[in-house]
C-alpha cells in the first residue's frame, strides 16, 4: 500500500540522494552489477571447490564495494567492484582450467588402459573381453 | 619477445628513474608484481595463441598502472589498483590458455581413443580372419592327408597287384623275380628297396599279419651252395623288412635252394623263373603252413 507518508519519505530520500550525488561522483552501480554477475559466474563454474582463494577474495571485495557504496564512497566502491570482477574472473577461469585438466588426466589414464588392453588382446590369444573401466578418484 | 622485453625493461628503468626523481619510493608497491605477471603471461606461447584479448587487456592495465605511478607515485592507490588489475588479468589470460590447451587435448584425446578402438577392432578382425584361415588350412590339410592316405593305400593295393600277389591257402604270396640280387650274391640291389618298402608298409597297416620269406635258386651250382645262397637271400630280405620297422618275430626267413622249382630248369627262361624270392603274408594272424609238396606254394 502506498501511503502519503511513504511518498513523502521517498521524496526525502530522493532529495537526500540528490545532495549526495551533487557532493561526489555517482555511485558505480554498473560496476557493482558486473562484479556481482562475475562472482555468480565463478560460483557456477565451481570456483568454491577449484579456486577457493580467488573466489573468497572476489566475494570480500564485492562486499567491500557494496559497503563503500552504502557509505556513498564512489571511488572505493568502483575500485573494489573492479577488483572483485577480475578476482571473480580469475576464480572462474582457474576453476574451469583445473576441471579441464582433471578431465585430461582421466582421459590419459583411460587411453593408457585402453592401449594396454588393445596390446594384450592383439598379442595374446584368447577371447576379447571389454576392458574394465577404471574409476578415477 | 626478447626485444619487447628489453624495450619494456628500458622503459621501466626510465620510469623508475623518473619515479625516483619524483617521489623516491622505497617500494614499487604492486607494480613489480604486475610487470612480472604480464611478462610471465607474454612468455607463454599458449597465452598469445588462446588468450590474446586478455593479454592485451593486461598490457593496457599495466600501462595505466605505469602512468598512474608516474603521475601519482608507485605506491599511490590508483597505481596499486591498476597494478592489481593488470596482475589478475595476466593470470586470467594464463588460466584461460590452460583451459583451452586442456580442451584441445581432450579433443585430440577423443580422436586418439577412436583410433585405438579402430585399430583394436581391425586387429581383432584380422585375428579372426587369420584364425578362420588357419582353421580352413587345417581342414584342407587334414583332407589332403586323408586323400593322400587313400591314394597311398590304393597305390599299395595296385602295387601288390603288380607284384603278382596271389591269394593262396597259405596266405598272400608275392613272387619277386631275380631282380633283387646279382648272380651269386645275397646283398639286395637298389631296385629291391621299393617292393620291400611296400611289404613293410603293408605289414605296418596290418599289424596282426606275419610274413615268411622263402628263397629259391635254379639248379645250377652245388646243392649246398644253393641252399646257403637262398637262405642268405631270404635273410637279407627279412632283415630289410625288419629294418623298416616290422617286429622281428613277425618275419621268418627260409632258404629252399633249388627245391620247389617253378619251371623245368632246362632253359634260361625257366631257370630265371626258378631264381626267386617268395613272400608269404599270413591271412590275418594265422600261422603260415610249411611247404610240403613240390610246385604248390
Amino acid at each position: 500500500m502506498i501511503t502519503v507518508n511513504g511518498i513523502r519519505n521517498a521524496l526525502w530520500c530522493a532529495i537526500a540522494f540528490g545532495i549526495v550525488a551533487c557532493a561526489s561522483a555517482p555511485m558505480p552501480t554498473d560496476k557493482l552489477a558486473v562484479a556481482k554477475t562475475a562472482v555468480e559466474r565463478a560460483e557456477q563454474a565451481q570456483a568454491a571447490q577449484f579456486a577457493q582463494v580467488e573466489l573468497t577474495s572476489a566475494r570480500n571485495k564485492l562486499a567491500a564495494a557494496q559497503a563503500a557504496a552504502d557509505k556513498h564512497d564512489a571511488d572505493v566502491a568502483a575500485r573494489m567492484a573492479d577488483q572483485a570482477e577480475v578476482d571473480a574472473q580469475l576464480a572462474e577461469y582457474t576453476a574451469r582450467a583445473k576441471q579441464q585438466e582433471q578431465l585430461v588426466e582421466q582421459m590419459d589414464a583411460g587411453l593408457r588402459d585402453l592401449r594396454n588392453e588393445a596390446q594384450r588382446n592383439s598379442s595374446g590369444a584368447g577371447a576379447v573381453t571389454p576392458p574394465p573401466q577404471p574409476q578415477p578418484q | 619477445m626478447k626485444g619487447l622485453k628489453l624495450g619494456l625493461t628500458a622503459t621501466l628503468t626510465t620510469l623508475w628513474a623518473l619515479a625516483g626523481c619524483e617521489t623516491a619510493p622505497q617500494d614499487g608497491g604492486l607494480l613489480p608484481d604486475a610487470r612480472n605477471a604480464v611478462a610471465h603471461a607474454e612468455q607463454d606461447p599458449n597465452v598469445t595463441k588462446y588468450a590474446p584479448t586478455e593479454l592485451d587487456r593486461a598490457r593496457k592495465l599495466l600501462i595505466n598502472a605505469e602512468g598512474s605511478a608516474k603521475d601519482k607515485g608507485a605506491t599511490s592507490t590508483v597505481a596499486s589498483h591498476y597494478a592489481y588489475l593488470a596482475t589478475q588479468m595476466a593470470r586470467i589470460a594464463e588460466q584461460r590458455a590452460h583451459e583451452q590447451v586442456a580442451t584441445a587435448r581432450i579433443k585430440s584425446g577423443e580422436s586418439e581413443r577412436q583410433q585405438v578402438l579402430l585399430t583394436a577392432r581391425e586387429n581383432e578382425a584380422n585375428q579372426a580372419k587369420a584364425d578362420a584361415t588357419q582353421a580352413r588350412n587345417l581342414a584342407q590339410n587334414a583332407q589332403a592327408e586323408l586323400a593322400r592316405q587313400q591314394a597311398e593305400s590304393q597305390r599299395l593295393a595296385a602295387q601288390m597287384e603288380d607284384m603278382q600277389a596271389a591269394q593262396t591257402s597259405r596266405g598272400i604270396v608275392l613272387t619277386l623275380g631275380d631282380v633283387l640280387f646279382d648272380t651269386g650274391r645275397a646283398d639286395l640291389k637298389p631296385g629291391a628297396a621299393r617292393p620291400i618298402e611296400q611289404i613293410a608298409s603293408f605289414l605296418a597297416e596290418h599289424p596282426e599279419r606275419r610274413v615268411q620269406i622263402e628263397g629259391f635258386t635254379d639248379s645250377q651250382g652245388g646243392n649246398d651252395y644253393n641252399l646257403e645262397l637262398s637262405q642268405k637271400r631270404a635273410d637279407a630280405v627279412a632283415m630289410a623288412i625288419i629294418q623298416r620297422g616290422v617286429a622281428a618275430e613277425r618275419v621268418r626267413a627260409l632258404g629252399y635252394g633249388e627245391e620247389f622249382p617253378k619251371a623245368s630248369n632246362n632253359s634260361d627262361g625257366s631257370r630265371q623263373l626258378n631264381r626267386r624270392v617268395e613272400i608269404i603274408v599270413s591271412n590275418g594272424d594265422d600261422a603260415i603252413p610249411g611247404r610240403t609238396t613240390t610246385g604248390s606254394p
